[in-house]
């Protein structure tokens, strides 16, 4: 259809329907959790439970300044050190700072999103620190030099099969493609590591303002080794990750868990708040938390994007999402895949950048219909199209495409003025009579409509229209008597 | 603080308030207002003792779904002899000598193990905390024995809170943890596990746990036993119907 080389999403997501391998697994990770967490909400006994905490969610994003300045004083008040990272490339200073300071050869990493987001691993092992991935999935992603493509299943693009190759090259076990063999052959090489570390950095799943805690999800317990047994742990969270009150927490976490992988609680809920205090017999010496802006504050002061700031990121649209389900995450090119990264991604890090996104997505409703927070994915999809068809300063987006621009300009003359619209129908019908087949289809058309036809046959235009059709045949008809003994009658 | 300024102050402009205008939690009470959590601190207070031990068997019913053993004992000495069978019968992960550890609490302290274990090759460390080499003891141990302050029946949930005597690595580290929870820390469900937390002010570090560590990471097959520990058992200790009033009378409603 185009004539430009197709882009890295087309590409990707060409490999990913191609593969027979993770069109199973996606297949068995949305019967299960996505069909799961729909019955779960069908179900659930508290019916406002949803509604409460969206509403909660964005009452806290309206009062942001007030929830983190909160936040901040509480976790200070406890021996923690919170630093407020406008970029991304601040929050990497910061944190090498404090690498250095503390002499750190090597972080193990809980598996956290936001320092993808911001790319911290060139920048830690620059600097000549080792990283090490904690969270089972992720360590095998490292190791093959891969990107995950799964928010709670970073490697559900691989098999057995080659993780157990990928364990015999890179960590000399002998060969077995045996998933608890494999497990503990990880468990041995990764205790290790994270018991002689000497920073652990996390992510935040929510933090609670009224306590001055972050808290942490974690069904391994990778996350507890990483924020226990090294001298220095660095929690990065998105400024939005944060909740004001105890029982708001409560709610969202009951909600991040089952969304997640249908958990009434995660195995392990860590609850942070800062060092070792004076008497704790273990823990980390130092606590610091880095709060990133990194481009949330341009979509809190959209009012049109402001609700994708309430997500909790427990990965459920992805479990149900129809154009994931087939293209995996790899296309989306983004620590942010599934529906959620199709609006998040652009927002963060460029509309015009990530245009084929939600270009992609197909607008069903799915992704809504399934979110914990009941966060409108498909308006904000249809949305970024309208920032692509018409450019926005807000935005920094110029127009994607003016000769689509132009296209439908025309089409709005010809649908609003039936007597042209009427001649070109007549003209197209003479038009395309040496394209109709034998078997009376369009098989193939010339130029960039040639796209059209390139996998299917097109109906041709229709000597009489349906406006013709009408008149001559239905228009004079009566319509039915009108059906009695209605609603009011009864 | 002046990078925490401007980046509050960056909010505040994207919520098109004057950016000079430091408002503080006190110009919006309700946002931080909490729901009275009163009526839940009484309920679970004025539990009966057959109310309690309905909460036990929701409690055993849940944690068996989750992989979880549950022991029911009556006594001190019954909750002894199943931590012995536990050591006799299981191997060490990670080393050859038996060595376990238990956190500094008069529970697990009147279990008084070290007397059982005279005639076998079996340390027990106690988490004192001033002891320097927690650390070693702790990576060396291969059971890890908590006193959890508060257990969930509804999750099968165990919280325990860091603090002098209660490190956060005796129910991490080692390959199997014990906890030995008191009938009378028993509660329904989540939101009186957070009143109970709230009315005591959450500690510097504490954490839920629910069954034994896991991953379903290589195609979505579950292992148990990731990185935390692959067993997870919960001894139930319930005293006498009028050791139970007793607790009640000292708690009365409200306080």
């Amino acid at each position: 259809m185009s004539r430009t080389p197709p882009s890295a999403y087309r590409t990707a997501a060409a490999v990913g329907i191609a593969s027979p391998r993770l069109q199973k697994s996606l297949r068995g990770i949305q019967d299960r959790f996505g069909k799961g967490a729909m019955a779960l909400w069908a179900g659930l006994e508290d019916k406002e439970l949803r509604h409460r905490v969206k509403a909660a969610r964005l009452r806290t994003l309206e009062h942001l300044d007030i929830v983190l300045a909160e936040l901040a004083e509480n976790i200070r008040a406890r021996g923690g050190r919170v630093h407020f990272a406008a970029s991304g490339q601040d929050a990497i200073r910061y944190i090498l700072e404090v690498a250095t300071r503390n002499k750190v050869k090597r972080v193990v990493k809980g598996k956290s999103m936001t320092s993808m987001e911001i790319d911290i691993d060139p920048a830690l092992a620059g600097a000549g620190i080792e990283v090490v991935e904690t969270d089972l999935g992720e360590y095998i992603i490292q190791l093959a030099g891969d990107r995950p493509s799964h928010i709670i299943a970073p490697c559900i693009h691989l098999d057995r099969h080659q993780i157990g190759a990928l364990f015999t090259e890179k960590l000399g076990i002998d060969s077995t493609d045996d998933p608890p063999t494999l497990t503990m052959a990880a468990r041995r090489a990764l205790r290790e590591k994270m018991l002689d570390a000497e920073m652990g950095l996390t992510g935040c799943n929510l933090a609670c303002a009224e306590t001055g805690q972050i808290s942490l999800v974690s069904n391994e317990g990778n996350i507890r080794m990483a924020t226990t047994m090294p001298p220095v742990h660095v929690a990065l969270m998105g400024m939005e990750r944060v909740v004001a009150t105890m029982d708001e927490h409560r709610q969202t976490l009951q909600l991040l868990t089952r969304g997640a992988a249908l958990q009434k609680l995660s195995t392990y809920v860590s609850f942070l708040g800062g060092p070792a205090g004076t008497g704790d017999p273990d823990g980390p010496r130092e606590f610091h938390l880095v709060i990133l802006d990194n481009g949330r504050s341009r979509i809190l002061a959209d009012p049109e994007f402001r609700e994708v700031l309430a997500c909790i990121r427990c990965g459920a649209c992805l479990n149900i999402c129809p154009v994931y389900g087939k293209i995996g995450g790899h296309a989306y090119h983004s620590p942010y895949c599934g529906p959620i990264g199709a609006v998040v991604t652009p927002l963060l890090d460029g509309i015009n950048k990530h245009a084929d996104l939600c270009k992609g997505e197909t607008l069903c409703g799915a992704c809504k219909a399934i979110c914990p927070v009941e966060i409108d994915l498909p308006r904000m999809l249809a949305g970024l199209r309208h920032k692509l068809a018409y450019g926005s300063d807000r935005w920094n987006t110029r127009q994607h495409s003016p000769a689509e621009a132009c296209v439908f300009s025309l089409w709005r003359l010809l649908v609003t003025h039936g007597f042209l619209y009427r001649s070109l129908i007549r003209i197209g019908w003479l038009l395309q009579r040496p394209f109709v087949k034998k078997n009376k289809m369009i098989g193939t058309m010339a130029g960039i409509a040639g796209g059209w036809t390139a996998d299917r046959d097109l109906p041709p235009l229709a000597g009489q229209t349906f406006a013709t059709l009408w008149k001559k045949n239905y228009a004079t008809r009566r319509p039915p008597a009108a059906v009695t003994g209605n609603e009011e009658g009864a | 603080m002046d990078n925490q300024n401007a980046f509050l102050n960056n909010i505040r402009r994207a919520l098109s308030l004057p950016p000079e205008w430091q408002r503080s939690a006190r110009e919006v009470p309700a946002l931080f207002a909490a729901a009275d959590t009163g009526p839940i601190l009484q309920r679970l207070r004025s539990r009966t003792a057959a109310e309690m031990e309905q909460l036990s068997e929701l409690l055993q019913k849940n944690a068996a779904a989750l992989g979880i053993t549950t022991h029911v004992v009556r006594s001190h000495e019954e909750a002894a002899r199943v931590v012995v069978e536990l050591v006799t019968s299981k191997q060490p992960e990670f080393s050859d000598t038996k060595q376990i550890i238990h956190h500094d609490h008069p529970d697990l302290a009147a279990l008084q193990l070290w007397q059982h274990f005279a005639r076998e090759a079996v340390t027990v460390h106690t988490t004192f905390g001033a002891d320097r080499q927690l650390r070693e003891k702790t990576i060396a141990s291969f059971i890890g024995i908590t006193a959890p302050a508060i257990g969930v029946a509804d999750s099968a949930t165990l919280v325990d809170l860091t603090g002098p005597g209660r490190p956060r690595s005796t129910s991490l580290v080692p390959s199997i943890h014990i906890a030995l929870l008191d009938r009378k820390n028993l509660v329904a469900d989540l939101a009186e596990a957070y009143a109970l937390l709230r009315e005591k002010k959450p500690p510097d570090s504490l954490v839920f746990i629910t069954g034994p560590s896991k991953t379903a990471d290589i195609e979505a097959q579950m292992v148990h036993g990731a990185h935390g520990p692959r067993e997870v058992h919960i001894i139930v200790l319930s005293s006498s119907p009028a050791a139970a009033a007793a607790v009640e009378t000292d708690n009365p409603p409200g306080n």
